[in-house]
């Protein structure tokens, strides 16, 4: 007994953090085997195979791992920082390679264990909030150097290069809000933080003009056709006016529409699926969109799974959704306020910030402020990389809850 | 490493937190814009993909006739149905096993459907085509399909014991109109499927097969008849399969339309009309007492029933080429020279006129106006009413016409309503022929030989059987002219929606006879005379202990077919106590006396025996 209570500081623990994270996998186990049980693929699968078991042991799996995380010292973890930043590299680029990576939809991201598939680049998310925090955690005055400051941005412009060539430019999107807001805690002049954030309006005003308007032949570097239609499926643009020229025929301009309709079908279903939910939603596997094969089946319980949650519980159960990764950004921003070191408090503020930018970009796909990208929800989508490394970077903020020094 | 932080570190952490909790906001509010503020469009979005609504016809009200006897019915159909969302597994796992440079996905599903016909081993052929199914897949995915219909009892009882055998199929019970007896059928109408959907019933995304009344009285009671549809709401998948179904508004059967016609009757009028070997011929039974109509007759029919579900091309041409056109319905639709049964009006004219029914008129075997010469059929001799009116003289009535001139027979004829229509069928009537008062006395355009013509029930007088059955029924009751009626009451399907129900009142009296009583004793004397006597026309109409009067008619017609004859009788009976009118015409018939009197005799028949059950009609 005294053995168990001398592990951690048990009393430190943060009860908003696990409360929040409670009613998160309850609320993910609920909804996978909603978004699954009617699904062809399962009947008659091993129990295990079955994505709402699986669920059960991806989040034993992270509470282990954080379990075992939470048993050392965060200052003494992030000695590691580096060594885990530079593995994650290595995975990334490993994953590029043919025969090592394995190609899905299209986009070479995973490998393949057998039982299941990991997804490099989620771990390596968190290898470069953990590395940004250690290398920033420097004294202020050093972050007033350009030499530092630039190799901060490399720190985590490089993993952001190899997702990218994946490709999986949401992925890599999801980096840049946890660097802005490490640097800018971190007390990065104020100059140069305006540039940063200038640069990368101006990269991605280019980014977008290359995608739209260069003609394909002319384009140095091809970006895979299916990011330019999701972003014309975004903005709205009429797909005949881009695929089908001023001489085209009816054919090809009706080609093109329905080109657009079986593009934009997951968002339109999405969008329908939520909004049909209402305010107390249609009831838990009562959900149409979903059980009638409305919403894709093969994403249902990833990418979209916060369409099924709203359906089924409507915007009570989607409230209640946003109230707990709420209870989790406001548990991070309480321990990083209390930390009275930088190490912690810029690993708090980098966990959930990152936390924050896949809610925002999921749940924000699916009601289409924001363009589809396959990016999961944390906590709530099936997935065992997602699952693991959500509960590993959070795992990451209870230690610094743990072992913080306060006043 | 570890050094105290000052207050812009903490000012930018808060800021930092507050722009993630603001963050988390616009997700909220974006989440209450869609799933509050316009999640009714969403949702009406929702139903509009995932929704079908099919329109389900009402089961269409019955046509009886005064007995309760079915004229026209729905009657259930059994059909087998096929449930392609069950059968979606099979058409799959056939098509992985099917030969890959053949397949065709037609094929491959009418394939499997047709195996698992095989396996209930019906005794019925499985007619359902490769085409057939597959309109079935791109239209009515939702719907179960027919494959196989009009299942005998055996084939429904065989199914019901071996549907576990097979997948998705199930056997419905479907309205499925019957008209049991052709002899109506021009009375009672046709169906036709419905040419175009009224705005009301667009929205559906269905229909099932529904009819509407094209001729007769299921047109004319249509409204009555039909019902109302009901809705059925399916729920279907992203593929269009069928998974869940409710029926939101079940349909109202229509209701029943109960008519004054005797069925009996009716069969043995067309049998009677149909045994003169003729192809065109009417006959018309009334009770002259109530006006009601007991029978409408006409030769030849057609069979209502082809109509249902839509009637074979080859079959609507042949209806509609054949001559006579069995399309036409010759108790009301056709008009005719009366011939001699004209003579009731002519004769009655001539007594009102002040004519001695005693007197004689010699008959040399013609009568002669100006250098035209009529024929006589009645032999040569000295002639008073009752004796020129039962051999039927020319003479005997173009003299006394003469003598009257055409006024008289115009005024009598039109206290008939010779020149109007009954209004007892709506659509179905033909519009007669009578002159009026002002062209008779027009005398630069009517000559004697016009009102020799009159008399004699030739020359610009056409009618119909119809109204030479009122007219013959107004002699015998004394001068009531009916309007007369076939439909006695409505009676609601359920017998507990008593609101709907409604009695239509007795015929109408349209008008009354203006005449001496002991001049209609005379003519219905001479109309007795006629049938009693062995040398009346008519005898062939007599029948022991039943007083039958009447009047034979054969009218000469020139048209494009040649020269042939149309034949009457027009009688009632009993002589004592009339109840019933019965007009037998028969087209190209031999003489009203040869060739309709035997007809209207057997209508007599199958009346007396339907008042005295207990007795063989003929011999009491």
């Amino acid at each position: 007994m005294k053995f168990i209570k001398q592990l951690i500081p048990w009393h430190r623990l943060d009860r908003t953090l696990l409360l929040s994270l409670a009613g998160l996998m309850t609320f993910g186990v609920l909804f996978v085997y909603s978004a699954t049980y009617n699904n062809e693929t399962y009947t008659g699968a091993h129990w295990l195979r079955m994505p709402h078991y699986k669920q059960i042991i991806f989040y034993a799996l992270g509470i282990g791992t954080a379990f075992v995380l939470c048993l050392r010292d965060y200052q003494q973890t992030a000695r590691w920082a580096n060594v885990f930043y530079w593995l994650s590299l290595i995975m990334l680029v490993a994953v590029l390679i043919p025969g090592i990576g394995s190609v899905r939809f299209g986009a070479r991201r995973w490998f393949d264990l057998g039982v299941t598939q990991f997804q490099p680049s989620e771990l390596a998310k968190v290898a470069v909030v953990l590395a940004l925090a250690q290398f920033l955690s420097r004294p202020p005055k050093e972050l007033k150097e350009p030499k530092v400051l630039l190799k901060a941005l490399a720190l985590a412009g490089v993993p952001f290069l190899l997702i990218f060539m994946e490709p999986d430019l949401g992925s890599a999107l999801t980096l840049l809000p946890p660097a802005l807001v490490m640097l800018y805690v971190a007390g990065a002049p104020r100059g140069f933080l305006r540039r940063l954030v200038g640069g990368c309006v101006i990269l991605g005003s280019l980014l977008l003009a290359y995608i739209f308007f260069m003609p394909k032949d002319w384009q140095p570097i091809q970006f895979p056709d299916y990011q330019k239609r999701r972003l014309m499926v975004y903005f709205n643009v009429d797909y005949a006016s881009q695929y089908a020229g001023a001489g085209a025929s009816q054919a090809e301009i009706s080609q093109a529409r329905a080109l657009q309709r079986q593009d934009s079908y997951n968002v339109v279903q999405a969008m329908i699926s939520v909004g049909s939910g209402g305010l107390t939603g249609k009831g838990w596997k009562q959900g149409i969109q979903n059980a009638h094969g409305y919403l894709p089946r093969g994403v249902a319980h990833n990418d979209f799974i916060f369409s099924v949650i709203a359906e089924e519980s409507g915007f009570a159960g989607s409230t209640l959704v946003i109230l707990l990764y709420g209870g989790i950004i406001v548990a991070g921003i309480r321990t990083a306020s209390q930390c009275r070191d930088r190490l912690g408090r810029l690993i708090a503020i980098g966990v959930v910030t990152l936390l924050f930018s896949h809610v925002f970009v999921n749940i924000g796909m699916n009601i289409r402020m924001v363009p589809v990208t396959g990016l999961p929800l944390p906590l709530l989508s099936s997935g065992g990389s997602s699952v693991v490394c959500s509960l590993l970077a959070l795992g990451l903020l209870q230690n610094v809850r743990l072992y913080q020094r306060t006043i | 490493m570890s050094q105290p932080n000052n207050a812009t570190d903490d000012q930018r952490l808060y800021l930092a937190g507050a722009a993630l909790l603001f963050g988390m906001a616009i997700l909220l509010a974006g989440l209450a814009y869609v799933q509050v503020v316009t999640a009714l469009e969403h949702e009406a979005e929702q139903k509009n993909q995932s929704r079908r609504t099919v329109r389900l016809p009402a089961v269409r009200g019955a046509i009886l006739d005064v007995q309760g006897r079915p004229l026209a019915h729905d009657r259930p159909s059994y059909v087998i149905h096929a449930y392609l969302s069950e059968l979606r597994h099979h058409f799959r796992k056939a098509w992985r096993e099917a030969p890959h440079d053949t397949r065709t996905e037609a094929g491959v599903r009418h394939r499997v459907v047709g195996d698992f016909i095989a396996q209930l081993q019906l005794d019925q052929p499985f007619i359902l085509t490769e085409g057939q199914l597959q309109k079935h897949f791109i239209e009515q995915l939702a719907l179960p399909i027919p494959v196989m219909r009009d299942l005998s009892q055996t084939n429904v009882a065989w199914f019901m014991e071996n549907a576990w055998r097979v997948p998705g199929m199930d056997v419905e019970a479907q309205p499925h109109r019957h008209y049991p007896s052709e002899s109506v059928a021009h009375l009672v109408g046709r169906l036709r499927r419905p040419q175009s959907i009224p705005d009301e019933e667009r929205p559906y995304n269905y229909r099932l097969p529904d009819f509407t009344g094209a001729t007769g009285l299921e047109h004319t009671f249509n409204e009555t008849l039909r019902g109302s549809a009901g809705t059925k709401s399916l729920l279907v998948n992203n593929l269009g399969y069928r998974q869940r179904e409710k029926i939101v508004v079940a349909p109202t059967p229509g209701n029943n339309v109960v008519l004054t016609l005797d069925l009996k009757i009716q069969e043995a009028a067309y049998k009677a009309i149909k045994e003169t070997e003729r192809k065109g011929a009417a006959a018309v039974v009334m009770n002259v007492q109530t006006g009601d109509i007991i029978a409408l007759a006409s030769l030849p029919v057609f069979n209502p029933n082809v109509f249902i579900p839509s009637i074979r091309s080859d079959l609507w041409n042949e209806y509609r080429e054949a001559r006579p056109s069995p399309l036409r319905f010759r108790a009301t639709q056709e008009r005719y020279p009366p011939g001699s049964i004209f003579k009731i009006i002519s004769g009655l004219a001539a007594l009102e006129a002040g004519s001695n029914p005693t007197n004689f008129v010699y008959n040399p075997g013609y009568a002669k106006i100006g250098r035209r010469r009529v024929d006589d059929t009645a032999p040569p001799g000295h002639y008073d009413f009752r004796e020129g009116f039962k051999h039927s003289s020319n003479t005997y009535f173009i003299t006394r016409a003469i003598e009257t001139g055409a006024e008289p027979i115009i005024t009598l004829g039109n206290q008939f309503f010779l020149r109007e229509k009954t209004g007892l069928l709506a659509r179905q009537e033909a519009k007669p022929e009578f002159p009026t008062l002002a062209e008779v006395q027009n005398r630069s355009n009517w000559q004697d030989g016009d009102t020799a013509n009159l008399a004699i029930g030739q020359g610009p007088i056409a009618v119909t059987p119809l109204q030479m059955t009122i007219m013959t029924a107004a002699v015998a009751n004394g001068g009531k002219v009916f309007s007369p009626r076939v439909v006695d009451r409505i009676m609601p399907a359920d017998p507990s929606r008593t609101q709907e129900a409604r009695q239509f009142p007795p015929a109408d009296v349209r008008g009354t006879l203006n005449v001496k009583p002991e001049n209609l004793a005379h003519l219905q004397r001479a109309m007795l005379a006629d049938v009693a006597d062995d040398d009346g026309t008519g005898k062939r109409a007599r029948i022991e202990g039943f007083a039958v009067c009447g009047k034979t008619g054969t009218a000469e017609v020139r048209n494009r077919e040649g020269r042939h004859k149309i034949t009457w009788f027009a009688s009632y009976g009993p002589f004592e106590k009339p109840k019933y009118a019965v007009v037998v015409m028969v087209e190209r018939g031999a003489s009203g006396g040869l060739s309709s009197a035997p007809a209207a005799k057997k209508i007599y028949e199958a009346l007396i025996a339907r008042d005295n059950p207990n007795s063989i009609a003929g011999n009491r």
